[in-house]
């Protein structure tokens, strides 16, 4: 590890907001997208049930 | 019609390949490949965030903000090469009439919108203290914002059509008109002068960066590819399910 | 029928009818004079400012006004038979495509770009400014037009289709938006526009050469 402390870690340069900024909007994303793609398929799944149902 | 895997090979005179044009035979190996694409993804981000944040040596120009580089590259060249795929499968479907290929197309898309988007943000955060500005207009940035527009017009253009067929082959049309758009976003940094860096990795001469930096940045961005890939299948397999729902092998596969 | 007889008699069709139709080129232009009057009222009268943005709202203006005119380009003619004409003609549909657009091109382009001037008075843009903002706006219609008959084959009497058709068109046209503007910019500074105008006459090129062929498809996709 090149970092003195872990508050210089989080600190990074003083550009914290920035570095963090990016990581925390791909991981706001990225858990998003997984959600979507949880509920589109459970979305999907619950259709085809209902169309078994009904047929 | 029920075929023996030697019977299927004959007919298609062995290029196996045709087989998986068929969803219900597509249907397991995108499983597969989700998985492993998951199982890569997970491995691959955690040595590169490891090598990335805690490993590569601050820089000498930008100090610790260039950390923002090893996701922002990954996203964008992401974001453009999934515009790519999904015109590919557009163009395939168009010509070969198969509907696989518009589930794979429509599939693309929502993922290609999420990094495009996360490398918009991403680099407007690194622009700030890197460059002074959040923003500037000039012939990359411009594009991207283009390639999202365009992702968007795509989604909003099938989502217009009742008839899902009409739909697909329309949206498939104007993804191939946005994709011209597509190779002026890479040669634009080289194209014109602008605040933007010139390309440091797919240079002719070698990258220029230093090898305690490329090495989380390459990393990431197979992270990323397979990230995405998980991503698409899993939407493909949703969006089979959605379509081939009165399909005969559906009911047996989904259990 | 030859080719060019019938070229020909799409052209001039395209242009008896946006004669004789008020709308079709009185809309564009009252809201094209709308557009210009309307920015100076949020943004302030103070005249260097006025200047800078001139160039931009009038360039922006021309292409929203010629935006207007694009659902007219199908959707007429699929509801009164035309359009099946033109789809079972023997002549190939993209160079019929073609002439209609040309026409309109040549009709709204001329307007719009006629008015440029005297909009470009609001601003207090000097003369030579406004002659070449003139010209690449005369230059970028077409260019609009040519991309926008894609997305209006695709759109033919959908609902909503005018903003969808704007969503889809827009972004295509940012390139010749950054040029043409840019090309009106450079004069301003005292610059050469040459290069500018040289990407957005390029930009037009391969719009004319492209999208002829696109929109036909587009068209035989929305009308199957």
């Amino acid at each position: 590890m090149i970092w003195e402390s872990w508050s210089a870690f989080w600190a990074m340069g003083g550009r914290g907001f920035y570095v963090w900024g990016s990581y925390g909007a791909l991981a706001v994303g990225v858990i998003v997208e997984l959600i979507a793609l949880r509920r589109g398929r459970a979305n999907a799944l619950q259709s085809l049930r209902d169309n078994e149902h009904d047929a | 019609m029920a075929r023996t895997e030697q019977q299927s090979n004959e007919k298609y005179s062995g290029r196996w390949f045709w087989r998986y044009a068929s969803p219900a035979t597509f249907y397991p190996l995108a499983g597969t490949l989700e998985k492993i694409c998951w199982i890569i993804a997970a491995v691959l981000t955690v040595i590169g965030l490891y090598l990335g944040l805690l490993r590569a040596p601050v820089d000498a120009q930008q100090g610790e903000v260039y950390r923002v580089i090893f996701i922002h590259v990954p996203a964008a060249w992401m974001a453009m090469v999934l515009y790519m795929a999904m015109a590919f499968w557009c163009f395939t479907g168009l010509v070969l009439g198969t509907r696989l290929s518009f589930i794979m197309s429509h599939a693309i898309a929502p993922t290609g919108a999420l990094m495009t988007v996360v490398a918009l943000v991403t680099g407007s955060l690194w622009g700030r203290p890197a460059w002074g500005t959040y923003w500037v207009w000039d012939a990359k940035l411009t594009s991207f914002l283009i390639l999202f527009f365009l992702y968007v017009g795509y989604m909003a253009l099938a989502a217009a059509f009742d008839d899902k067929k009409k739909g697909d082959r329309a949206s498939a049309l104007i993804a191939l008109v946005g994709a011209v758009n597509v190779p002026i976003i890479y040669f634009s940094t080289v194209w014109w002068n602008s605040l933007h860096q010139g390309p440091s990795v797919a240079r002719a001469g070698g990258p220029s960066m230093a090898a305690s930096m490329l090495a989380p940045m390459l990393i990431l961005t197979f992270a990323f590819w397979a990230y995405c890939i998980a991503a698409v299948m899993h939407r493909v397999r949703t969006k089979i399910i959605e379509r081939e729902r009165d399909a005969a092998w559906l009911a047996e596969a989904v259990k | 029928m030859s080719l060019r007889r019938a070229t020909g008699a799409v052209f001039r069709r395209e242009l008896q009818l946006f004669a004789k139709r008020k709308s079709d080129w009185a809309n564009p232009l009252v809201f094209f004079l709308i557009v210009c009057a309307l920015f100076p009222f949020a943004v302030g009268s103070e005249s260097e400012r006025l200047k800078l943005m001139g160039i931009g709202v009038i360039f922006v203006g021309a292409l929203l006004a010629a935006m207007l005119s694009l659902p007219r380009l199908f959707d007429e003619d699929s509801r009164d038979g035309s359009l099946e004409l033109m789809l079972t003609s023997t002549e190939p549909l993209a160079m019929l495509i073609l002439a209609r657009v040309a026409a309109l091109s040549l009709a709204l382009g001329l307007a719009l770009a006629a008015v440029t001037p005297l909009f470009a008075v609001f601003y207090s843009l000097p003369f030579d400014v406004s002659a070449m903002l003139a010209l690449t706006v005369l230059m970028a219609v077409p260019t609009l037009l040519l991309i926008g008959a894609i997305a209006a084959a695709l759109l033919v009497s959908a609902r909503g289709g005018a903003i969808l058709t704007a969503v889809l068109v827009l972004p295509l046209t940012i390139p010749t938006l950054i040029f043409g503007a840019g090309a009106a910019l450079k004069v301003f500074y005292g610059e050469s526009p040459v290069a500018e105008l040289a990407l957005q006459g390029a930009f037009m090129l391969l719009a004319l050469a492209l999208c002829p062929l696109a929109a036909a498809a587009a068209l035989k996709i929305s009308t199957d």
